[in-house]
Parts: C-alpha cells; structure tokens; sequence
C-alpha cells in the first residue's frame, strides 16, 4: 500500500511539474504571438497604455519581453504590424511599398525586427526609413521601398536576413489628437508589390 | 479511474499557476536582465554609460532604434538620491529622458521641447523626504531601475554630435 500511494505522489508531482512547464512555455508564447492587444487600425496594432504605470500585468508582460524601456504615448507612439495590405505575413524575399501621408508628430520612422525581436543580421544600413529621408508630393504623400534590395527612386528599408519580419512605426512627440485618438492617424499604406525574383 | 481525474486535476492547475505566475514575473525578471546587461554585471551604478550606434549586432534591448543614441544609467537610491543632468544636443536635436522602475513603468520622461537648455532633476524613492532646493523632484516606486537618454540620431554625422553631448550626462548620488 506504501508502495502504491508513493507511485501516485510521483506521478502527481510529475504531473505538476510537467504542468508548471507547459504553463510557462503557454505565457511566453501566448506573449511574444498574440500581438499588444491594443487597438487596430489599417493593418497598425498599438496599445495607449505601452510604458504606462496604467498598463496591467498582460500589458506589461508584452512590452517586457517585446518592447522594454519604452516611451509613453506623450513622447512616443508605437504601432507594430505583422501583415501586408492583404493580410499575408510579411517576408523577406517580397518588395513591398510604403505609402504614407504627413504623420502626426515632429518625426517618425519605420524599422523592420526580424521574428527574435532584433534588427536583421544585414550590413545593409537601411534599418529605417524615417521622415527626413521622404520626399512628400504635393498632397504630402510619400513613398518608400521595403525588401531585400534597394529602389534607386525611393528611401530603402533593408529586409535582407530579416525572415518573417514586422514593421515598427514610432511617432515622436504625437499631437495630442493622435495620443487621445489613434482611428485620426493616416497610417502607412504596405502594398505588396512582388516576391522572390519575380521583380 | 480516481488516479486519471487526480493526475488530471494537478496537471490542469499546475498550467494555470504555470501560466499566471510567468506572466506576473516577466517584468521583474526582464528588467532585472536588463538592469545587469547595462551596468556591466552591476559594475556601474548610478553612472551613464553610452551605447554604440545601433547596428544590426545591437542586442542589449529587444527592438532598438537605429535612428537613437542611447545612454543609461541604472540607478540605486539605497544610499539617497541622485541627481541627474543631460545636456542638450546640438542644434536643438531632440533629446528624451525617461526613467523606468523595476517594474518597467515609465514614471517620467522629460524632452528638449519643454526643456531645451538641458534636463536636471532629483530622482528619489516614493515616501522619502523631499530633498531641499529648487531642482525638480521625482519619485519612483522602487529602489532601483533605469534611466534612459535617448537623442536623435539618424546619421553618422548626426550620432557623432549627439555622442559628443551625451558625455557629459551625470547620473550621481546628491551631495
């Protein structure tokens, strides 16, 4: 009988340190997939209280393992997104293009990470494009190139080596309409232009 | 049969407690990563220290800015406060102070928008007396953590100038 109850004790205590594992490994999946669960819009997701002493313990969670020592909304507005204009994960072998109109803030840039959160492993040095290197028409509207290799008519952003990537937009000190109301931001555009060496 | 529902049982809690407690750690415990990573093992405290131009080898902070030049300072206010001075960078190039608590809020961050001849100011845990004199006051909910000089940077040219004036960041106890 002796015998028997110490084989259950095992075998619950196995159970339980199996489970303690699988929980942790559910929480560090769960933190680094399923976004900022923030808000979206037009394809950008970001969350008003990222830095914040508002954010809660998920929140909080996130930006520590995605986005530590990040600025509050009224420095710095952070929006993230994974997927093109149609919807597919954005890859290293596609071109896409960025089209955006004036953003509301003193300066903003867009950085590709690769999927472990850091810069890609290229020595491209065109890790960003930002709004001193645009060229806005008329209306405002500017362009940019994102892929593996450049387009001589327009600002790069280097996505060699990046895998499946995402693009970071910062705004650096927001107009306090685009802190209070993210829908009043005229997001980027990330049309898909073509992928592998079909271009 | 009573083994199945019991092993069950424990295993079904155990990814519950699993889950919530990673969650519950993961500030503390990243922060604390961080704090070792930019002092140096815990060599330099309440000192800045100044970060290379951010390149595609960066890997102290997850999702650096390659458009920024970073200093930090961790800070302990075990032994008293600190008094912390940023000049500005040249050519009114924005510069951002923030400092984080241990457990990663963001509880200040001053510019050179609002502050454009340089950011100073008494950092000091909550609950502790005011320190005298007519420099800004602010409190943090822990002991220790970081503050982070970021500036603009977004060329070579541009991160040289802004180096130059990050030098003469201060981060030290007061008196």
């Amino acid at each position: 009988m002796p015998v028997r109850s110490s084989a259950k004790a095992i075998g619950v205590l196995a159970m339980v340190v199996i489970g303690l594992v699988v929980g942790a490994a559910s929480a560090i999946i769960a933190l680094k997939h399923v976004g900022m669960g923030g808000e979206e819009y037009s394809g950008w997701s970001g969350s008003r209280v990222t830095g914040s002493a508002e954010a809660g313990p998920l929140l909080r969670a996130r930006v520590a393992l995605t986005g530590l020592l990040a600025l509050n909304r009224s420095q710095a507005i952070y929006f993230t997104r994974k997927v093109d204009d149609l919807g597919e994960p954005l890859r290293e072998d596609c071109h896409y293009r960025l089209v955006g109109g004036p953003l509301p803030g003193k300066w903003w840039s867009i950085t590709a990470y690769a999927s472990d959160d850091y810069l890609p492993q290229n020595q491209d040095d065109a890790l960003s494009v930002d709004a001193s290197e645009v060229t806005p028409d008329k209306r405002g509207i500017w362009e940019a190139e994102v892929g593996p290799s450049p387009n001589p008519a327009m600002p790069w952003l280097s996505t060699r080596q990046a895998g499946e990537f995402d693009l970071t937009l910062r705004i650096y000190n927001p107009a306090s309409q685009a802190q209070r109301d993210f829908a009043s931001i005229a997001f980027p555009k990330v049309e898909r232009i073509s992928c592998g060496d079909s271009r | 049969m009573r083994g199945r529902v019991l092993y069950g049982l424990a295993f079904i809690a155990a990814v519950a407690v699993g889950h919530v407690v990673t969650m519950l750690a993961a500030p503390q415990v990243i922060m604390h990563i961080a704090m070792r990573r930019l002092s140096g093992d815990g060599e330099s405290i309440n000192v800045f220290r100044f970060a290379d131009r951010t390149t595609a080898a960066s890997r102290q902070i997850v999702r650096p800015s390659p458009d920024l030049a970073y200093a930090s300072c961790v800070y302990d206010l075990s032994a008293g406060p600190i008094l912390v001075d940023v000049p500005p960078s040249p050519n009114k190039g924005y510069v951002s102070v923030s400092v984080f608590a241990a457990n990663t809020d963001n509880v200040a961050v001053m510019d050179s928008l609002r502050s454009p001849d340089g950011i100073r100011f008494i950092l000091q845990k909550e609950r502790k007396l005011v320190h005298p004199g007519d420099l800004p006051v602010i409190y943090t909910p822990t002991e220790r953590g970081i503050i982070l000089d970021r500036r603009l940077a977004p060329t070579l040219e541009e991160f040289d100038q802004a180096d130059k004036a990050r030098r003469d960041d201060r981060c030290a106890p007061v008196g």
